[in-house]
Parts: structure tokens; sequence; C-alpha cells
């Protein structure tokens, strides 16, 4: 299975990427790739464990702009719930989101290392 | 033509998609934040649009469009928001700022690709049609002042002058009206006005249409009866001018209809037809009556040779040719060699 199959059956929609991408599937898995550095330093429980709500609402905001722009839905789903979640001033209820965010987003980001 | 895409976003993988999106038809550059993309956008003069993200470290967004309304960038260049954000405010923002659009992330990008391309369109069209403007007001602006000269000029040829006398007015106005307003504060004008009054100078004579052949052309001295229709040259020149304000701009018609009636007045009440004293002649009628006493003294006339230069200075100082504002006279004096090289001065008026 390749990994865009791979990543299609974790609720990746690779078909509406590929058209952001202008078809252009090389590029779209180089970007995978990148964003595997990505996560690594957009850090949003730091943040919020530290109490700095903005910087973790910006850090969320960051990813889900880029999780969308991927199309990797669940991800971007998670990260705009959590965005609007700090806005409203419940860190709290953010927190528990991304705790069910993280083994998601380790399960994708571990397929496509495994692959690039 | 402008056909660069800015892309402004901190995240490669944004960046990347974008411009694989526009890399078919634009040249792309790319800014990784609000910083790095205002140097761009202030030195590259070949950004047909901007593709902006808001939230970005070192400068946002914002301040990036913030920048482009101080430099006036924003008229000329399209300013796409591209941004995962919905909040409202933070949306209304960027177009109280003036950005063309907001597109969400994720985007879908023949969408995109058909705004941001129509958008480009629309402005090069304005662009071009600023520019064709412009120049067409630059052309009617000449064409208007061609007429005002060929108009004066015209009436000169029907006096027996040169034609001369016309761009001698103009340059002696210049000169005479600069001195004043660099030295007298009562007198200052802004250079803007000052070149208005230039342009209205050219008119002074405009009357003179209205007075006969034989008076105009008598190669003797007037009678009292002649003088007094020669002297009404000054009111018609005024109400010609009232009857074709619309055709010049108000402040040059001020300046000229001003010009027209007064450049016979003297400072001591006794020209005419208003018998104005002092400064209830403006400084611009004022000025030009000296020069056009200067010029008339220094050029032959069909009842008089040319005096020189040295003999017309002395003639006005001394008060033959009517009284003048004496700090008038004063910028005469100092500036009487330059008025000399300005009447030999060989250039085209415009």
């Amino acid at each position: 299975m390749s990994m865009l199959d791979e990543l299609k059956a974790l609720g990746v929609n690779i078909e509406d990427a590929l058209q952001r991408f202008m078809n252009n599937s090389a590029l779209y898995e180089k970007m995978l790739g990148k964003l595997v550095n990505n996560v690594k330093d957009i850090k949003v429980l730091p943040s919020i464990e530290a109490g700095d709500y903005s910087a973790a609402c910006d850090a969320a905001h960051t990813l889900k702009g880029v999780m969308g722009n991927l199309s990797i839905t669940p991800l971007y789903k998670s990260y705009t719930q959590i965005v609007n979640l700090l806005r409203e001033n419940n860190p709290e209820e953010a927190k528990k989101i991304l705790l069910e965010t993280i083994p998601v987003q380790d399960e994708i980001i571990a397929c496509i290392e495994k692959n690039v | 033509m402008r056909n660069t895409i800015l892309i402004v976003d901190d995240m490669e993988i944004n960046r990347a998609i974008l411009a694989e999106g526009f890399s078919d038809v634009y040249e792309i550059v790319e800014a990784s934040n609000g910083k790095e993309a205002l140097e761009i956008i202030n030195s590259n003069n070949n950004i047909a649009a901007v593709l902006l993200d808001l939230i970005m470290p070192v400068m946002n967004g914002i301040e990036v469009l913030t920048d482009m309304n101080r430099t006036g960038k924003i008229v000329h260049i399209p300013v796409f928001i591209i941004t995962a954000s919905d909040s409202e405010t933070m949306l209304m923002d960027t177009y109280n700022l003036g950005a063309v659009d907001v597109i969400s992330k994720p985007f879908i990008m023949n969408f995109l690709r058909c705004r941001v391309g129509n958008i480009i369109e629309l402005y090069r069209h304005r662009n071009d049609l600023e520019d064709i403007i412009r120049e067409q007001v630059k052309r009617i602006k000449h064409i208007n002042e061609s007429m005002v000269v060929t108009l004066a000029t015209l009436i000169e040829f029907r006096d027996c002058e040169t034609g001369e006398h016309v761009k001698h007015i103009c340059g002696l106005t210049e000169l005479l009206m600069t001195a004043c307003s660099d030295k007298f504060p009562e007198y200052h004008l802004p250079e803007t006005e000052i070149n208005k009054i230039v342009s209205a100078s050219i008119l002074h004579d405009v009357g003179k249409i209205a007075i006969s052949d034989t008076i105009l052309n008598k190669p003797g001295r007037l009678t009292k009866e002649e003088f007094e229709i020669m002297k009404i040259h000054t009111v018609k020149g005024g109400d010609i001018l009232k009857s074709i304000q619309d055709v010049m701009d108000a402040g040059t018609y001020r300046y000229s209809y001003d010009i027209a009636r007064h450049h016979h007045e003297r400072w001591d009440g006794r020209g005419y037809p208003d018998g104005l004293q002092g400064d209830e002649i403006t400084i611009w009628s004022q000025v030009v009556a000296l020069a056009d006493v200067y010029d008339a003294l220094t050029s032959p006339r069909v009842y008089k040779a040319a005096f020189d230069h040295e003999t017309a200075v002395n003639m006005i100082c001394n008060g033959e040719c009517g009284t003048f504002n004496p700090k008038l006279i004063e910028m005469f004096k100092e500036n009487a060699e330059k008025l000399r090289e300005k009447i030999n001065d060989e250039s085209p008026l415009f």
C-alpha cells in the first residue's frame, strides 16, 4: 500500500489535497515530509500547561491552517475546535481535545515518517 | 507589466502550495513574515498581488496592511488574506484596511486562481487607465496653456509687436514675483501659485482686442480722448476673461482677471481703471505692471524706439513711468541684471 493510500485510510482527503496541489503528488508528498518537522516545532500543549493561552492559540491556529491545506481532515477538525475553545477562554476543554488529538496526530506522522 | 505574486506565510508548506498554484502564470516571490514582505513590496515594482497570511512572527499581516496604507501601496496592489481564521472581527479589520478578498484555509485551488486572476486583471486595467488619464491631463494642460499663449500672441501681433512681449512678461513676472515672495513675508506665495500667476500674466493685454486699430496702431501720441479709449482695455480684458472663465482653472482665472484689470494701477492711486492705491493692488498685478513698463521701454514701438536696459531701469526708479511699491522697486534694482538676461533668453515659453 502506498503512503497516500495509508493516509487515506487514516482519514486524509487525498483527492482534495491533490486538487489543491494541482495534481502534483510529488510536491504533496514532499510537503507531508516537511509537516513531520513542523509538528515537532509547533507545540500547543506546553503553552497550555504554562498558561500562555495566546501562544497556544497561535500555534493551534498555524496547525489548523497547515492541516487544512494538506487535507488532513481529522487533525484540521481537532485544531479548529481547539482554536475556538481557546478563543472562548476554555483551556480545560481545549486541553482535553488536544490530548485526544495527539495520538491521532502521532499515528499520521509516523505513517509519513515511515514512507519518506 | 506587473506579473509577480508575493506569497507571505511563515509556514513553508502553505507557501509551497500557493507557489505551485500560480507559478505557471506568474513569477513568484516569497516572504516568511511581514517585515520581509514589506521590504519586497517597497522595492519590487512588479508585484501584481500579495497573498498574505495574518498570524506570523516578527510582523503580522495586519501590520503589513497598515504600512501599505501609510505608503499608498494598497491602492495599486491587491492584497488577498489567506487565513485559517474565522474570527469575524479580525477579517473585518482586514477589509477595513483595504484587503480585496479573504480566502479561508483550506482553499480550493481552482477557485483561488480565478479570484486572484480576475482581481489582478481589474487592477491592471485600473492602473493602465490611471496612466492614460494622467497623460491626458498633462496633454490638456499643455493644450490649454498653448491656447492662452496663442490668443495672447495673436492680440499682440495686431498691436504690431513681435510676439516677444508675452514671453518677456512671463519671464519678468516669474523673476520679480519669486524675488518678492522670497524677500517679503507679506508677499510670500507657494511656487504653485507663482506658476499660476506667470500663466495668468500672459493675458494681461487681452482687452486690447476691443480697441480699434486706429488707436492701437497710431504712430504718434494719443489724444486725451484716444487715451481714454485705450485705458478701457483693462476693463474689457477683465470682461473677456470673465466670459471665458469656464475654460480656465479657477486659480488661474482669478489671477488673470485681476491682472488684466489692474496692471495699469499705480502705487500712488494715479493709475486706472479703479484708482486703487498701495496694497489695494494685489502684488501680482503690481509685478505685472512693472514688468509691462520695463518691457515696453526696452522694446521698440510704433511711436518710439527701444531704450537700453540702463536707461529703462533709471526711468522706472526715478518715477518717470508712475509710482511703484518701494519694496518692488528694491527687488527690481536687486534683480536688474537678471532681468536683462531674461529678456535676452531665447528659449521657448512652454
